[in-house]
């Protein structure tokens, strides 16, 4: 009957929300809707329950650093995170996410809850998050597990949620200030695309040996994100110059198993997957 | 079909409004309230024309259901039409010709108003950032940069 | 005191010297643009009725087939819906076809393309709508399809209409080919490929109607509101008078809203509005706009040049295949201006040019900005370059050699007189981007990233010319007030072309555009003035409404020269002070003028009409001099390309165009930055992708238009003024050409700075990769 019959579940508070995803396992989450919103109206996806969690932004918006573990609210929006200082040094490469993020409106209502359970590869925090080892917290009435991230999101639009669950929260250790991230996205033009491919990085350096390296892709096989672990493997314990560079990018090659679409060609991606490896290993060499 | 009721604060006045579960926050402003600034130029986010402020920041009402609009605050342009910053604003663009079709301006409008709120005297590389949301047609967006730019810094 | 009201009679004196010319070449204030800044409600979807019922399409889900069933029954009885429209719907004739009648307004028997009309239906609210058109079942027969145009010309393709797959050809011979290719040293064959671009007016197409006793009042977003009302007059099976059409102010156009699609939103809003007795509004979503509408035609252009090892051309021949998608529309018009434009702006002695509209079953090609000269230039302009690598010559030297000037002829044999300013163009942005330090700068570069100059040149034959008769009607009207209003069946859409016709109308009157009101164009109100195309209000609707101004000035100076009794002869107008010239202390105003005009009964009513000299094209011979006068442009990129990724980005770009003479030059500004803009989407990023005759991308999400990060840090926008001989005071047309010239400067820019040529559009990074891996 099509979405005439759209039921919306409006919860108030986090505990009411939990309430509710108990008594309706089949509801629909939406944060703030910015990508829900135009797959219902444009490409036809049919809801037919919506548990709308908007108003928990009351709750769940925050960025809390405790001790060494950094705490980021499911509804804490895309700007929120721009603003904050928290990302300072070490974790640089968030203000990248944020700066190419769709655009300002976009970034002022996106949450990063929002965008970890969209699971897409146009996702821009997941890499970086599965860069940093992220771990998400899901609650339900019965309480809350900790899940990482890379077996949260297991393809593309899936994830491991139990259907009595709601995100609430994505967590990391700090890395510490030998650390160094970055952050880089493709598309064909500059700002609003879905990516051709993007990318992030975090590194330690020592004596100007890879001391630990993470890569995650918003694409490392089909259309699902993960860490470039052949190319990781390589590059530790290695000092960065030119040849492990292009070595790097060889082993970076045999590990991607891209497709091809209108938007680019496999071949391509994988290149600009290469490239930008070897810009931010350049940029981290610099010690930026 | 469950109609349902909601409060909204909407340009200064506190309004009760029955939506329906499809509605967006666009089509309650321009349909129940007659606010014709905001305007659909995609329906899906991606053009920037719907631009609303939401409790303080500026917001796509085309992708924004009409239910979360619950307990919030909005303005449209026409909400600002008598607020200084916003009249200088309108008259720059009208001497920079930054207006040619018009349906961008009042999302560009909004655009410039929130940057100008939060930064005194953007630079240009700002002013492009800050509408970098927004699509225009007609005017390679130089006459609208210009037009906000010069509005910096004048007080 | 006193002295300052001397220096202002004197500054009158002074400024009434420039007689008619007071107020042309000033960058005067838009006059209607308050509105649009306050954000007012005046748009079509702004206007509307309180109880307006929502109209939505079915589009085919087939590229072509025949329909074997459509059962509306399930989406009728939906919650909400009024009405199913259909073919059986049409009282009229089931047509909505511009020139060639081959496209029914709802597909009736066959769908050609996915952008077909099977239904529409008309509901309560629009989200009624959306759902019900899920619920309208139609079973198609496919029929094979065919998508490229040269296959789509070959014997055994499959035929999408009766009587064969081309819509137009068109033939431009000059000279002896043969002889042509005999006397060159080289001969340089490329073949060049451009995409469907999508216009994009950030509003889209969208009309509303209401029932008015026996007649129907249409409101929308157009052009040319005299061809919306013909359409729907046709539909109803209506004399044209029972159909008022008024376009509201429009969001933007660019072509389409001249093409077909106006006509169909407004039949549907017609036939539903009549069918329920209440108003009903037919607004297009982005995704219908981008499958339903017109588009950019896709190209296929092959080129085949001779040349002497000096440079000097001796021969070109042409193929262009225009992909016309499943309908003819304004499309066989934009085959002819290719076809003419094909060769560049060069005096070459042999041509032979031959282009094709062809139907396939893409959605369809219309008319957009620039029509055909974006392809045409594209190709002309590369093939230029690629011709200057393999003489080992510097591009510009190349041009330098064989451009248009006065005396040079065009490639239809077409003189041209000193109103020629190309050589003018090509000066301006050479000094500008200094051309020649960076060209040999660039020419020897090592490291990754790598800077290139690239230049391209065009001439654009001016107005309608073989398109149809120049025409313009311009309604010019005194209120008591003083307030003069302008009408005309031109159109505004947002160029500021209207705005220019009343700063003519001011500055032969001597009135200050404040004084100006510009009224709705109306069916009822408003002479008929031929389509708002072709960039064509300023030159043409500029002479109409001089002679609308002329006609008022003369009532209006008799009237003032009774108040200031003094000879009519003497009466000088002036910033709104009429005065007689040996008597300048005394004046009177225009608001007393006005006043008198009333109370005396004197009609300052007038129509203003110009119509201009016919062109001259004969199709037997491929000859002739199709345009009154032409615009030309020169324009200099410079880019920066990452030879790794092929990621580049432009620098700078610096773009001069003979405009004649610019009556508001920051207007002419206002055009070359948004027609340069929307020619570097062209150029480097937009693609309306259709993968077997479905659009792949119809949304602002996947189809990428310039943000404001896209644009070139730095674009220098340069006027020329060499007087034309049929635009109003020497003026030329600038809307459209701004549009050609990105797309072959930046891929000759990207071609001197990596050695790697890019032949088909878009120049995305991938393809300027893949150029230079060979």
């Amino acid at each position: 009957m099509g979405v005439e019959d759209l039921q919306i579940i409006m919860a108030e508070s986090l505990k009411s929300a939990l309430k509710e995803i108990s008594e309706n396992k089949d509801a629909t989450i939406i944060a703030n809707g910015t990508d829900m919103m135009p797959r219902i109206r444009d490409e036809g996806l049919k809801v037919e329950k919506i548990l709308d969690i908007s108003a928990l932004d009351k709750e769940l918006s925050y960025i809390n650093v405790d001790s060494n573990l950094i705490r980021i609210g499911a509804m804490t929006t895309v700007s929120e995170i721009g603003s904050s200082n928290v990302f300072n040094g070490s974790l640089n490469a968030f203000y990248e996410v944020v700066s190419k993020f769709g655009g300002p409106q976009i970034r002022n209502r996106a949450t990063i809850g929002g965008n970890i359970c969209s699971a897409t590869s146009s996702e821009d925090f997941i890499p970086l998050l599965m860069a940093l080892d992220a771990s998400v917290v899901l609650q339900s009435v019965n309480g809350k597990r900790t899940l990482k991230l890379n077996n949260f999101v297991i393809g593309k639009r899936s994830v491991n949620r139990r259907n009595d669950e709601i995100m609430v929260e994505v967590q990391f250790s700090k890395p510490g200030d030998d650390y160094l991230s970055g952050f880089e996205k493709i598309g064909r033009r500059n700002i609003l695309i879905i990516n051709l491919i993007n990318m992030a990085i975090v590194m330690s350096l020592k004596q100007r040996r890879v001391n630990d390296v993470r890569i995650a892709l918003n694409r490392v096989s089909g259309k699902v994100p993960g860490r470039a672990r052949l190319t990781e493997g390589f590059l530790n314990g290695k000092e960065i110059d030119g040849n492990i560079i292009s070595s790097a990018r060889e082993k970076l090659a045999e590990e991607l198993k891209l497709s091809s679409d209108f938007r680019a060609s496999a071949d391509y991606r994988i290149h600009l997957a290469q490239a930008i490896l070897e810009k931010l290993l350049n940029r981290f060499r610099e010690g930026v | 079909m469950s109609n349902i009721l909601i409060s909204v604060k909407v340009n200064g006045t506190e309004r009760e409004v029955l939506v329906e579960p499809e509605d967006r926050l666009i089509d309650v402003l321009r349909d129940d309230f007659g606010l014709k600034s905001p305007k659909e130029g995609c329906g899906t986010g991606d053009c920037g024309l719907c631009t609303v402020i939401m409790d303080g920041k500026p917001i796509l009402s085309c992708i924004t259901p009409a239910f979360q609009a619950r307990g919030r605050e909005i303005v449209t342009l026409e909400g600002l039409n008598n607020d200084p910053l916003m009249k200088n604003i309108e008259t720059s663009f009208r001497d920079h010709h930054a207006a040619q079709c018009g349906f961008c301006t009042p999302a560009m409008e909004i655009m410039g108003y929130d940057l100008l709120k939060k930064v005194k005297k953007p630079s240009k590389e700002e002013v492009k950032v800050a509408i970098s949301g927004t699509l225009c047609r007609c005017t390679g967006y130089y006459d609208i940069i210009d037009s906000i730019y010069d509005v910096g810094g004048t007080e | 005191m006193s002295v300052s009201v001397e220096s202002y009679i004197t500054d009158l004196q002074k400024k009434a010297e420039r007689g008619e010319l007071l107020y042309i070449g000033k960058s005067l204030k838009r006059i209607d643009d308050l509105e649009k800044v306050l954000g007012s409600p005046i748009y079509t979807n702004d206007l509307i009725p309180r109880n307006t019922l929502y109209a939505k399409l079915v589009l085919s889900k087939y590229p072509h087939a025949w329909i074997r069933s459509l059962n509306v029954s399930a989406a009728a009885s939906h919650p909400g819906v009024h009405l199913i429209l259909t073919y059986m719907d049409v009282p009229g004739i089931n047509e909505s076809a511009a020139i060639v009648p081959d496209r029914p307004l709802f597909a009736h028997e066959k769908v050609r393309s996915t952008g077909d009309i099977i239904a529409a239906v008309v509901a309560e609210k629009e989200i009624r709508a959306m759902e019900a058109r899920e619920l309208v079942k139609v079973e198609y027969d496919p029929i094979k399809p065919v998508f490229d145009p040269i296959e789509a010309m070959g014997a055994d393709a499959p035929k999408i209409h009766e009587g064969g797959n081309v819509a137009k050809h068109i033939r431009v011979a000059k000279g002896n080919i043969e002889a042509g290719f005999n006397d060159a040293d080289i001969i340089v064959e490329n073949t060049y490929r451009t995409q469907f671009q999508d216009a994009v007016s950030m509003e889209t197409e969208t009309a509303f109607a209401i029932p008015r006793d026996g007649r129907i009042l249409i409101m929308g977003s157009m052009q040319s509101p005299h061809n919306t009302q013909a359409s729907v007059a046709k539909v109803l099976g209506w004399p044209l008078e029972n159909v008022e059409v008024i376009q509201a102010v429009t969001g933007g156009a660019f072509g389409p809203k001249s093409d077909e699609t106006p006509g169909d939103v407004a039949s549907i809003a017609a036939l539903g509005a009549l069918k329920t007795g209440k108003p009903v509004l037919m607004s297009m979503s982005r995704r219908e706009s981008m499958i339903a509408h017109t588009k950019r035609h896709p190209s296929i252009i092959k080129h085949r040049t001779g040349v002497k090892s000096d440079g000097t051309l001796t021969a070109s021949k042409v193929e262009i295949y225009l992909n016309g998608g499943a309908y003819a529309s304004l499309g066989v018009l934009v085959i002819v201006r290719a076809t003419f434009h094909a060769n560049g702006p060069y005096e070459i002695p042999n041509v032979l040019n031959d282009g094709y509209k062809v139907y396939t079953n893409d959605t369809y090609a219309g008319s957009f900005r620039g029509f055909g000269a974006p392809q045409a230039i594209f190709a002309a302009e590369s093939q230029m370059d690629e011709i200057a690598r393999k003489l080992n010559m510097d591009p510009l030297d190349l041009r330098l050699m064989n451009m248009l000037r006065p005396g040079k002829r065009t490639s239809t044999g077409q003189l041209m007189d000193d109103s020629c300013g190309l050589p003018e163009c090509v000066d301006a942005v050479v000094k500008s981007s200094d051309y020649r330090k960076k060209a040999s700068e660039y020419s020897n570069q090592g490291g990754k990233l790598r800077r290139g100059i690239g230049i391209a040149l065009l001439h654009h034959g001016n107005a309608l010319g073989p398109e149809g008769n120049d025409y313009a009607y311009v309604h010019l009207s005194v209120d008591k007030k003083g307030r003069v209003h302008l009408g005309t069946g031109l159109t505004e859409y947002g160029t500021g072309a209207i705005s220019g016709l009343a700063q003519i109308a001011s500055s032969v009157l001597g009135v200050p555009v404040e004084y100006f009101v510009i009224d709705r164009p109306d069916t009822d109100r408003h002479k008929e003035s031929g389509p708002t195309v072709a960039s064509r209000v300023t030159a043409i609707g500029g002479n109409a409404s001089r002679n609308a101004a002329l006609k008022l000035r003369d009532r209006a100076i008799a009237v003032a020269s009774k108040l200031l009794e003094c000879p009519l002869s003497k009466v000088k107008i002036v910033d709104g002070y009429a005065f007689s010239e040996d008597n300048p202390e005394k004046m009177v105003s225009w608001d007393e003028i006005a006043r008198e005009a009333h109370d005396a009964s004197v009609d300052l009513n007038v129509i203003g009409y110009y119509m201009a000299p016919r062109c001259s094209w004969d199709d037997s011979t491929g000859l002739g001099s199709p345009y009154n006068q032409y615009t030309f442009g020169a324009a200099i990129a410079e880019v920066e390309v990452d030879i790794d990724t092929g990621l580049f980005k432009i620098l700078n770009y610096h773009v001069a165009f003979d405009v004649g003479r610019a009556i508001n030059p920051k207007n002419v500004i206002g055009q070359i930055y948004g027609g340069s803009v929307q020619g570097i989407g062209y150029g480097i990023m937009e693609e309306l992708v259709h993968i077997n005759g479905q659009v792949i991308n119809p949304n602002l999400k996947d189809y990428y238009i310039p943000t404001s990060m896209d644009i070139p840090d730095k674009m220098t926008p340069i006027i020329v003024e060499k007087q034309g001989a049929m635009g109003i005071y020497g003026a030329k047309v600038i809307a459209e050409p701004p549009v050609v010239l990105p797309a072959p400067a930046i891929r000759n820019a990207i071609l001197n700075a990596t050695g790697g040529s890019v032949n088909d559009l878009p120049v995305t990074s991938e393809k300027v990769y893949k150029a230079l891996k060979h």
